[in-house]
């Protein structure tokens, strides 16, 4: 036995595997076959560590040593949402809704009828015979394989998802909403597919919340062809026992637009990496976000964006608030390859600490082979402005208010990116209500 | 109105104003002239409460309560305003925005109804046309963009929306053209009443030329030296603050 599999979460993960195998979707055909090597590769990989780069600052393996995560159990009973401005966030939008509880779909929650011609939306277990899922679930997104080790750990164990394929052409009539309940403790790994062919338009709003201690792994594919356009929005609000691990795979193509957006309110410790790809020239990612921690919250945010083309234009911007001893990390970096002249690649973190005790990391980075581009990063932390509170407050502004309009004002400009504007003002509305509870 | 008896203010360990003792009554406008380092905007920062002044010996009663037992937000719920010499940039705030919490937040203090957003606009429009701000302005983040003259009028208007009945202008004629000037000071003069009293900071005697105090006060070395009438801001433009000990004119 070698080190790694002395490693007890790794371990757990590697006796569900063995124990679920037989139930899981796909058990029967080349999924199964797929399943049993992506096992393999993580039993020898083990959980990442600190000692990788790319986790520098995130013991995801501690972490979940520390936690013991048993697998989420199947809960088929009536769900009761937390009564939080997150649980009931984008619910009064018009949209199709497909509910999650411990990270397996509820036909009888969700609300996804008179879906358009040409759209398809449907479990994971729906789409496994059909060759495009199979196509996307065996298609090579990040070429330096940096999430390989989390997303062969998802591709063994992943019990449910949402599939969502938009024809040439279609646009969807309103937004998807993906609400993802961890109504108990435990693991569960969800494996979403999106492919929109060329010309395609949609969006997907997703929100994950909870009181319980939960680990949610999510693996989210999405292929955008020739002129597609993917609007993405998530919340991401769970308990101080949870773990949430996000990872989004993008691939481009030509002069086709995903523009994603994340606002982290935290759980215990989340890490949300994206990793886009272009495939095609002319084509523009937006992937951005904001987060906002208090006491001893841990939130990771890593980006790729991989300019493997000329002419396309890649933005990442986070900003986050950091209150009580709240952790936050950035990690980003831009790949500019040698053909992609013409190459716009932009990367900003900010993050405003409002303790002493708090803490942020950030580590931008522009890797660039070509020589006709414009790309540029930066980094800055800071406090507030003393000077502007008591200018604030000179005017009879009470502090606490004065900090939350200062913080809100901080946020407004990332939270302004998010793509959909009903959305944006949910997000808006949320982190001024965050700011309420706030000790600070 | 204000009663400040033996004032002494220590800033970063350093005293900056030593044994300062003024009287302003209600209605009155009293200039406080002085050459640059003299302490004159320590002297506003004191009574906005700011920060890092540290009152070490005497008093200040406004309304006959002591301000040192206030907050910032406090004083300005009581009725002070200090213009600012420097009106800080706060991005992502609109000027809108800021104008209602501010108000409301005051109106909320002294237990007052606070402004729906339908009557606090018809109120903000009427106090901002006279100052030339108009609506486009209102809508940019405070002070971002804004230029010098811009900036001061709008220093004006959340005065006269305000409505305290201490304002204390810090340097208002600062980096402003002759028009900007009249401007403010026209906004100044409209708020003068019996019941309003103001104290107006400058190092020049141009200001007080348009708004013209009823006390000019000098102020080196953190003392008030010498005090007099109106007249005294011109003998001070024609003779500097040499004779006051100091070298800057």
């Amino acid at each position: 036995m070698n080190e790694v599999m002395t490693e007890k979460a790794a371990q757990n993960f590697i006796d569900a595997y063995e124990s679920a195998r037989t139930v899981l979707p796909g058990a029967d055909g080349w999924l199964a076959r797929r399943r049993a090597a992506a096992i393999e590769a993580f039993a020898g990989a083990g959980l990442p560590h600190r000692r990788l780069e790319e986790w520098k600052y995130t013991d995801l393996r501690q972490t979940l040593d520390k936690a013991g995560f048993a697998p989420a159990p199947e809960h088929k009973g009536a769900v009761v949402l937390p009564e939080t401005a997150s649980a009931s966030a984008f619910s009064a939008l018009d949209r199709h809704v497909l509910v999650f509880v411990n990270g397996r779909y509820r036909a009888d929650l969700s609300k996804a009828a008179r879906l358009p011609k040409g759209v398809e939306l449907r479990g994971l277990a729906d789409v496994l015979t059909e060759q495009w899922a199979k196509d996307l679930l065996e298609r090579r997104f990040d070429e330096a394989r940096q999430a390989e080790q989390v997303v062969d750990l998802n591709t063994a164990l992943m019990s449910d998802g949402m599939c969502l394929r938009i024809r040439k052409g279609v646009k969807l009539d309103k937004p998807v909403h993906l609400l993802f309940f961890a109504a108990d403790d435990g693991a569960s790994h969800t494996r979403n597919l999106v492919l929109l062919e060329e010309g395609a338009e949609g969006t997907i709003l997703e929100s994950h919340v909870g009181e319980a201690a939960s680990f949610a792994d999510i693996v989210t594919d999405v292929v955008l062809g020739n002129g597609a356009r993917l609007d993405h929005v998530k919340l991401q609000d769970e308990s101080a026992n949870a773990v949430h691990l996000a990872t989004l795979r993008g691939e481009v193509g030509a002069e086709a637009r995903l523009s994603s957006f994340t606002l982290t309110l935290g759980c215990g410790v989340s890490r949300g990496q994206s990793f886009i790809r272009f495939a095609g020239e002319g084509a523009e990612a937006q992937v951005n976000g904001a987060y906002a921690l208090r006491a001893t919250q841990h939130a990771d945010q890593f980006c790729v964006v991989d300019h493997a083309v000329p002419r396309c234009a890649s933005n990442t911007v986070f900003k986050g608030v950091l209150d009580g001893q709240s952790e936050g990390v950035f990690q980003g970096k831009v790949i500019v390859r040698p053909d992609a002249q013409k190459t716009d690649g932009r990367q900003m973190t900010q993050a405003l600490l409002l303790s002493r005790d708090a803490a942020m990391n950030a580590k931008p980075e522009l890797e660039i082979y070509a020589d006709d581009v414009q790309c540029a990063h930066g980094s800055t932390v800071g406090e507030l402005s003393k000077d502007a509170l008591f200018y604030l407050r000179s005017r009879g502004i009470p502090e606490a208010e004065a900090r939350r309009l200062l913080v809100l004002a901080f946020l407004d400009d990332v939270i302004a990116l998010a793509p959909h504007e009903e959305a944006r003002e949910i997000l808006r509305g949320l982190v001024s209500g965050w700011f309420e509870e706030a000790s600070i | 109105m204000l009663e400040i008896r033996n004032l002494h203010v220590t800033v970063d360990g350093k005293e900056i104003l030593k044994g300062i003792d003024l009287d302003v009554a209600a209605g009155e406008v009293h200039a406080i002239m002085g050459p640059n380092g003299s302490g004159k905007s320590t002297l506003s920062y004191v009574l906005a409460g700011r920060e890092g002044y540290e009152v070490t010996e005497g008093s200040i009663l406004f309304n006959g309560q002591d301000l040192r037992e206030m907050g910032v937000d406090e004083r300005a719920a009581a009725g002070i305003f200090l213009a600012f010499q420097y009106p800080l940039e706060i991005p992502g705030v609109t000027t809108m925005t800021f104008l209602k919490t501010a108000l409301n937040a005051q109106r909320k203090a002294r237990g007052e109804e606070e402004l729906d957003a339908v009557r606090f606009l018809k109120l903000v429009r009427e106090k901002a046309k006279p100052l030339n701000v108009n609506d486009e302005m209102l809508k940019r983040a405070l002070n971002v963009g804004y230029s010098g003259g811009e900036k001061k009028r709008a220093e004006v208007l959340q005065m006269s929306l305000l409505e305290p009945s201490l304002a204390v202008l810090d340097e208002t004629d600062s980096g402003l053209d002759i028009d900007a000037l009249k401007t403010v000071a026209e906004g100044v003069n409209a708020m003068r009443s019996p019941e309003r009293s103001m104290i107006v900071i400058t190092h020049y005697q141009r200001l007080l030329d348009y708004i013209v105090p009823d006390v000019v006060h000098v102020l080196s070395g953190g003392r008030i030296v010498k005090t007099g009438g109106k007249e005294l801001a011109l003998e001070l433009e024609k003779s500097g603050y040499a004779a006051y000990g100091a070298d800057a004119a």
